[in-house]
C-alpha cells in the first residue's frame, strides 16, 4: 500500500533570480582572466576535499512528511503525497442524483470516471463565503479512489515531523480522527489512510423491497 | 527440464484435459439416455478415443494419477464397446466420479505418488477394473483384452471435429482480448466526439451565413459612402482626416474578402471532416464489432454444465427428469456468459427441486413419469438474448407465495389478498420469500431468486416468469449480447442528460397532457388501451423540476419501462437521442447508487449517468404513496420572471449561484467568462448580470466596461462578485460602472438576493 508511485507535481516556482546570475557571471569572467599559482590551486583543491569529506548534515531533524498543500475555504490543508494520484482542474462536473450531499458529482479523468467529494460537506464544516472550488485532487490507496475538491493547490513540501503538533479540532473544525496533526503554520494535515479506509465515505444504497 | 517450460506444458495439458473431460461427461450422459445400439456404438467410439488421448497426454507430462485413471476408464469403455454391457446408474455414478477425480487432480497438479490422493485414486482404479471385468465376464465372443499400448490408427488419435480448423486457431488469454476490446470501445467516444466536431463546424458555417446576410444589408450604405470619396469640399473632415473614411471603407472591403475566403476554407474543412468522420465511423464500428466477435463464446460453455448437474440432482431427489437443451451455438459476450452461470444453475436447480414432481405424483396427475426441463437460449431480432428455463411440473402455488410474503413482511395480508395472480408471482423475486416447505440443501433459502434478479438487472436485462398450476413454470431472462456497450436512450431532465438502457425500455412516445387521469390520487396514462402508472423522472430522481410538464397543455414526452403489473410511464423534459454508449463504472467510492447503473462519456466530452431501470420501477412504486398533485409551489408566470446572467469560470461557484437564483424564482443564463457573457447578452433577454471578476479571456471589470460602453446595455445592472477585497479593487469596480460589489469571503445568499432585489 505504501509503494504507490509518486507522480510529478506542479511546484511553486520562484521568480528567476537575475541578480545572482549576473554576479556569478561577473565572478567567472574575473576567474578566467588570470592563472592560479600552484599554491593557490592546492588550497582550492584542499578546500574542495574538505567540503566533500564532511558528513552530510541531516536535512531535516528526523523524517518529514511529503505533503501536498491546498486551500479549502480560506484554510490550508495538507495530505501526504503517497495518497495523491494526481491533481487536475475541474472543468466539467456531472452531479449525480440520489447521492449524499458530500458527493459533488462525477468527472472524466482521461476516460475513467472518478467521483468527486466535497470535504466541507463530509466534515460538516461551516460554509463560509463563495470560493472557486475548481481543483480536484485524486487520492487513492490501491482499492479506493476518489477526488477531493479544493480551491487552490499550493504545491508540495516536506513537513518535518517535529513541526507536527497533535490536532486541535477547534482550530479547523475537522474531527480529530481524520487529522494526522496541525503545523505551527496552522496547516491541518489530513489522515489520508483513515479517510480512504473510512466506511462512511462509501455510498452503498440498495433499494429495499 | 526448464521449469518455465514445464509450467507452460502443464497449462496446455490442463486446457486439453478439460476438453477431454467435457467430451467424456457429455458422452456419458448421452449414453445413459440412449438405447439404440447404433448410437451407443458411435458414442462409445468417441469416449474410448477421448480416454485414450487423455491417457497419452497425461503420460507425456508425468501426471501418473490421471494416466492410470484414464487407462482404467479406457478399459471400461473398451469392454462396453465389445460387450454391449448392461449399464446401471451405479456404474455411471462410478464413471462420473472418475472424471471428477481427474478434474481434481488437474486442479492440484498432484501426481500419483502424492499421499493425499494415492489411496482414493487406487481404489477408483480398482473399482473401474472390476467393472470392466464384470462386463467382460458375461458370455461373449472371446477377444484379447484391450491392449492399451497397441497403437491406434492415426486417424483416431486426432480429435474428430475441427481438426482442420485447429491449425488456424491460436489460444490467447481472455484478459489480453478484454483489454483490447476495452481500448477499442474507448474509440466509440472518439467517434462521437468527431460527430460533435462536425456539428460545431456546421454551427460556424451558420454563423458565417448570418454574417453574410448582415453584410448584404449594409452594402448599399457602403456603396453610397464610396461615391462620396474623397470627401466633397465643405465637409467637416479636412486635411489628413479627409482620408480616414476612405481607409475605413477599404478595410471593410478587405475584411469582407478575408471573411469570405475563411468561409470557403471552413466549408472545405467541414466537408473533409464529414468524410473523415464517415470513414472513422466505419473503421471503429468494424474494429469494435470484430473484437466483440473475438470475445463471443458459444452458449455451449454455459449449457454444458447442466446435463450432469440435472442427472445427479434428479437421482438424489428420486425424480425422473429429461433435460432438453437448445441454443448451444448462439454466441454471446464472454462476460455475460460468466455472469449468467449462477442464475442459470439456480433456476435449473429450482426446476428439479420444486418444479418437477416425484414420478408417483406425476403418474397420479396423468403426466408422463419423467419430467421435462427445457433450457433454451435464442437470439431475438433486437440483438438481445433470451434465456428460457421451463419445466412441466406442478407450477407455483400462489397461495403459498402470498403466505410466505406475508410471513416475511414483504406485503401485508389484505394487500396480498387484493393481488392478481401475476402480481403474486412477482413476489417470488423478493428476498425472503420461498415456498419450499423444507429448507433443502439445494434451494429454498428464499434468497436465490432475489439474487437471480439482481444479477440479471445488473447486466441491464429483465427477468419474468409465468406459471400455471399443474402445467409448469417458465422463467424468461432477456439480456444484452454484450456488456460494456449498450444502446441507450438519451433523455433530458431538470437540465441534465441521463441515459436509459434501451434493453429496458419498452417504448418511447409522447402523449397529450389531456390523456392524464388521476385515479386514487395517482396519475395514470392510457397507452394502447391499457392504463399505466405515470410518474415524472425528475420526482423519482429528486431533481428540482422547473415547469410542471403538461400543466399548460401540450405534449408530454415519456418512456415506458418495467413489466407485467409494474409497467410505468416516466415523463421527461425531452427525449434527445438514441445511441451506442460505452458503459463505465462510477468508481469504488460509489459502490451502489440508487437508480444509477453507471456512466458514460458523451460525444461532447460531458459525463452522463446511466439509469438503472429496475431501480427506477422500484423507486417509482415506493414514491407513489406521495400525493401526485399539489407538490408544485405556485409559480410566477414566465413573463414576470426576471432573467439573470451569471458569469463565473468556476463550475462549482457557477452552479451554486445558479441554484440560489433559481430557487429564489429567477431565470438564469450562465457564461464561463466575459466573452461568453457578451455573446449570451446578445441572444437572451437579460435583466441583470452577476459576474465574477477573475475570469480567463475577459475579466469582470472589462466585461462591465464593455456593457456600459454599449448602447443597448448601458443601463443593465451589474453585480460584481469577487475574491479581491481591497479599496482599490472596489473603486476599480465602481469606476468600471458596476452597481454593486460583493466580496466572496463574506458572501452569503441573502445578501446577494437583497442586492438583486434592490436593483431589479
Amino acid at each position: 500500500m505504501d509503494e504507490i508511485p509518486k507522480k510529478p507535481m506542479l511546484r511553486r516556482t520562484k521568480p528567476f533570480d537575475w541578480d545572482s546570475l549576473r554576479q556569478r557571471l561577473q565572478a567567472s569572467r574575473e576567474a578566467v582572466g588570470r592563472e592560479l599559482t600552484p599554491d593557490e590551486e592546492k588550497a582550492v583543491l584542499r578546500k574542495r576535499a574538505r567540503a566533500l569529506a564532511r558528513q552530510p548534515m541531516q536535512e531535516e531533524a528526523g523524517d518529514g512528511l511529503d505533503c501536498l498543500e491546498f486551500l479549502l475555504t480560506y484554510e490550508t490543508y495538507a495530505i501526504e503525497m503517497r495518497w495523491v494520484a494526481e491533481t487536475c482542474p475541474l472543468r466539467e462536473l456531472t452531479p449525480l442524483p440520489c447521492t449524499p450531499p458530500f458527493v459533488a458529482g462525477i468527472i472524466n479523468v482521461r476516460g475513467r470516471i472518478v467521483s468527486v467529494l466535497d470535504l466541507r460537506q463530509f466534515f460538516d464544516l461551516p460554509q463560509k463565503g463563495l470560493t472557486d472550488l475548481n481543483k480536484v485532487i485524486v487520492v487513492h490507496n490501491g482499492g479506493m479512489e476518489f477526488g477531493i475538491l479544493a480551491d487552490e493547490i499550493l504545491g508540495t513540501r516536506s513537513i518535518p515531523l517535529a513541526e507536527v503538533q497533535p490536532p486541535l479540532p477547534t482550530l479547523t473544525g475537522v474531527r480529530e480522527e481524520y487529522l494526522k496533526g496541525v503545523t505551527a503554520g496552522r496547516t491541518a494535515i489530513l489522515d489520508g489512510a483513515r479517510l480512504l479506509a473510512d466506511k462512511g465515505i462509501i455510498v452503498h444504497d440498495e433499494i429495499a423491497e | 527440464m526448464d521449469i518455465e517450460f514445464q509450467k507452460r506444458l502443464l497449462a496446455t495439458f490442463r486446457d486439453e484435459t478439460r476438453e477431454h473431460l467435457a467430451a467424456i461427461t457429455a458422452a456419458l450422459i448421452a449414453l445413459e439416455k440412449s438405447a439404440e445400439p447404433d448410437k451407443r456404438q458411435a458414442i462409445l467410439e468417441t469416449v474410448f478415443r477421448e480416454a485414450h488421448s487423455l491417457k497419452g497426454a497425461a503420460r507425456a507430462v508425468g501426471m501418473a494419477g490421471i494416466e492410470s485413471l484414464s487407462h482404467a476408464l479406457e478399459g471400461v469403455f473398451a469392454a462396453f464397446r465389445r460387450q454391449e454391457a448392461v449399464t446401471s446408474p451405479a456404474l455411471f455414478d462410478l464413471l462420473h466420479r472418475a472424471t471428477d477425480t481427474i478434474d481434481k487432480l488437474l486442479l492440484t497438479g498432484e501426481t500419483y505418488g502424492s499421499a493425499a490422493t494415492a489411496t482414493p485414486v487406487r481404489e477408483l482404479v480398482v473399482s473401474l477394473e472390476q467393472a470392466a471385468k464384470r462386463a467382460l465376464s458375461r458370455p461373449s465372443p472371446p477377444e484379447p483384452p484391450p491392449a492399451e499400448h497397441a497403437p491406434l490408427p492415426e486417424s483416431q488419435k486426432t480429435p474428430p471435429a475441427d481438426s482442420a480448423a485447429a491449425s488456424d486457431t491460436i489460444r490467447i488469454s481472455a484478459a489480453k482480448l478484454d483489454s483490447l476490446l476495452h481500448q477499442a470501445e474507448e474509440m466509440l467516444t472518439l467517434k462521437q466526439a468527431a460527430s460533435q466536431r462536425g456539428a460545431e463546424l456546421r454551427e460556424i458555417m451558420a454563423a458565417l451565413s448570418a454574417w453574410e446576410k448582415e453584410w448584404k444589408k449594409v452594402r448599399p450604405a457602403l456603396r453610397r459612402l464610396r461615391k462620396l470619396q474623397p470627401a466633397p469640399a465643405g465637409h467637416p473632415l479636412t486635411g489628413a482626416d479627409a482620408a480616414q473614411p476612405g481607409k475605413l471603407l477599404a478595410f471593410c472591403e478587405w475584411s469582407h474578402d478575408a471573411v469570405k475566403s475563411m468561409e470557403l476554407k471552413v466549408r472545405g474543412v467541414a466537408k473533409m471532416a464529414a468524410n473523415d468522420r464517415h470513414e472513422l465511423d466505419g473503421m471503429v464500428d468494424s474494429l469494435v464489432y470484430g473484437l466483440k466477435e473475438a470475445l463471443m463464446l458459444p452458449c455451449a460453455s454455459l449449457l454444458e454444465i447442466l446435463p450432469r448437474m440435472v442427472r445427479d440432482l434428479a437421482r438424489e431427489r428420486g425424480k425422473d427428469v429429461e433435460l432438453v437443451i437448445s441454443g448451444e451455438t448462439v454466441e454471446v459476450d464472454k462476460r455475460v456468459l460468466e455472469e449468467m452461470k449462477d442464475p442459470l444453475i439456480h433456476l435449473v436447480r429450482n426446476c428439479v427441486d420444486h418444479g418437477i414432481e416425484t414420478p408417483g405424483e406425476r403418474r397420479r396427475g396423468n403426466k408422463p413419469a419423467a419430467g421435462r426441463i427445457t433450457a433454451a437460449i435464442t437470439l431475438n431480432d433486437s440483438n438481445l438474448i433470451e434465456i428460457l428455463v421451463s419445466d412441466d411440473g406442478a407450477g407455483i402455488d400462489t397461495a403459498r407465495v402470498a403466505a410466505a410474503a406475508v410471513r416475511h413482511g414483504v406485503v401485508v395480508r389484505d394487500q396480498a389478498e387484493r393481488m392478481e395472480r401475476e402480481e403474486l408471482l412477482g413476489l417470488i423475486f423478493s428476498s425472503g420469500v420461498s415456498t419450499a416447505p423444507l429448507i433443502t440443501d439445494i434451494s429454498g433459502r428464499g434468497l436465490g431468486l432475489a439474487i437471480v434478479r439482481e444479477k440479471v438487472e445488473k447486466l441491464g436485462g429483465t427477468v419474468t416468469l409465468a406459471s400455471e398450476p399443474l402445467q409448469g413454470t417458465t422463467f424468461r431472462m432477456v439480456l444484452p449480447l454484450s456488456l460494456s456497450t449498450c444502446r441507450g436512450v438519451l433523455v433530458g431532465v431538470g437540465g441534465q442528460t441521463f441515459i436509459v438502457p434501451a434493453a429496458g425500455v419498452e417504448r418511447v412516445t409522447r402523449i397529450d397532457s389531456g390523456a392524464l387521469r388521476t385515479v386514487e390520487n395517482r396519475e395514470t396514462v392510457e397507452l394502447e388501451g391499457e392504463a399505466l402508472s405515470f410518474v415524472r423522472l425528475a420526482d423519482v430522481l429528486r431533481l428540482p423540476r422547473k415547469e410542471r410538464p403538461g400543466a399548460d397543455g401540450g405534449l408530454i414526452q415519456l418512456f415506458v419501462i418495467g413489466s407485467g403489473a409494474s409497467r410505468i410511464a416516466f415523463a421527461v423534459d425531452a427525449v434527445l437521442d438514441e445511441q451506442e454508449v460505452v458503459v463505465k463504472g462510477i468508481g469504488p467510492q460509489l459502490a451502489r447508487v440508487r437508480n444509477i447503473a453507471g456512466a458514460t462519456v458523451l460525444g461532447t466530452g460531458k459525463v452522463a449517468a446511466i439509469l438503472h431501470p429496475g431501480d427506477l420501477v422500484k423507486s417509482a412504486i415506493k414514491g407513489a404513496a406521495a400525493p401526485a398533485a399539489g407538490a408544485y409551489a405556485p409559480e410566477a408566470p414566465e413573463a414576470v420572471r426576471r432573467a439573470v446572467l451569471v458569469a463565473e469560470d468556476s463550475i462549482t461557484a457557477r452552479t451554486l449561484l445558479k441554484n440560489i437564483l433559481e430557487s429564489a424564482g429567477y431565470r438564469t443564463v450562465t457564461a464561463v467568462d466575459g466573452i461568453d457573457a457578451l455573446t449570451q447578452l446578445k441572444t437572451n433577454e437579460i435583466d441583470l448580470v452577476v459576474s465574477d471578476v477573475d475570469m480567463p479571456r475577459m475579466n469582470g471589470f472589462e466585461l462591465t466596461t464593455r456593457i456600459r460602453a454599449s448602447r443597448e446595455f448601458a443601463d443593465l445592472p451589474v453585480v460584481l462578485v469577487t475574491s479581491l477585497d481591497s479599496r482599490e479593487d472596489r473603486e476599480r469596480g465602481i469606476d468600471a460602472g458596476a452597481n454593486a460589489y460583493i466580496v466572496k469571503s463574506s458572501f452569503d445568499q441573502s445578501n446577494l438576493l437583497d442586492v438583486i432585489k434592490r436593483l431589479i
